[in-house]
């Protein structure tokens, strides 16, 4: 099972999916790719949980990360 | 926190809709993207209109549940028994990025260095409104991983004050200096 952690003024909200080989998880899966794609294309980071921690990846979406974040974007001032 | 009367009508109209979901057994809200929205209206400290004391509560509660989690046990440990984590600079040796939870960052520098901004803190804020906690662990990440995105967007300040764009529980806007 993975997820995205959506940080949102929520505190967060996660999407889930599980990498099985049915069509809801092929659904899920897709509609996970394209949250990650646009957080990243509105200028998000994304981060990526490594050894029980996370870290700032720019590597496209991978189904098997355990768990990923929506980073929001940074502004001065 | 301030509120005017609009938003706390608003908050109540919220609240009782809220109360109605859950009775359907369906509390949870949609999935909210914020980046896909603009946020520059929101007052600033604030999550919006129709944000009840108890969404505040939860969201402030979530977002520490996520701070712990991005930085691991270690990390998050630490924070809570010296009230800050400091970072040192890849770019600048001798320079230290001082971190507390929504509060600017504190540029430290080594004896007899001399700090490549004019004011000792930097003034940055997420595009959206999140809890203090979980931008924190956002703005660790950041100053760990991508110190550029740091130097380019820092606004050097000569005092320290809280984050315009984060937000704390209600019930504990006082005393957020440490």
């Amino acid at each position: 099972m993975g997820r995205i952690i959506v940080a949102n003024r929520r505190g967060h909200q996660v999407v889930e999916w599980d990498v099985a080989d049915t069509e809801a998880s092929r659904l899920a899966i897709e509609e996970a790719e394209r949250i990650i794609q646009d957080a990243r294309a509105r200028g998000c980071a994304i981060s990526r949980k490594v050894d029980g921690r996370h870290v700032i990846d720019n590597a496209p979406f991978d189904p098997q990360v355990e768990e990923y974040q929506i980073i929001a974007p940074i502004a001065g001032g | 926190m301030p509120r005017s009367p609009a938003d706390s009508i608003w908050s109540r109209i919220g609240a009782f809709f809220r109360r109605g979901f859950a009775e359907d057994g369906d509390p949870e809200p949609p999935l909210e993207l914020p980046w896909q929205q603009t946020w520059d209206w929101v007052p600033k400290r604030s999550a919006g209109p129709g944000f009840t004391r108890s969404d505040y509560r939860e969201a402030r509660e979530r977002g520490a549940e996520v701070a712990r989690a991005t930085l691991g046990d270690d990390l998050w440990g630490q924070l809570l028994r010296d009230g800050y984590l400091e970072v040192p600079s890849g770019v600048c040796p001798g320079l230290t990025y001082r971190l507390r939870v929504g509060r600017r960052i504190e540029v430290r520098c080594a004896d007899g260095m001399r700090s490549p901004w004019p004011y000792p803190y930097l003034c940055i804020n997420p595009t959206y409104p999140l809890p203090d906690e979980e931008f924190f662990a956002q703005l660790y990440l950041y100053v760990r991983d991508r110190e550029s995105e740091i130097i380019r967007t820092a606004a050097p300040q000569p005092w320290d004050q809280p984050l315009g764009r984060t937000f704390r529980s209600q019930a504990s806007t006082r005393g957020r200096s440490r």
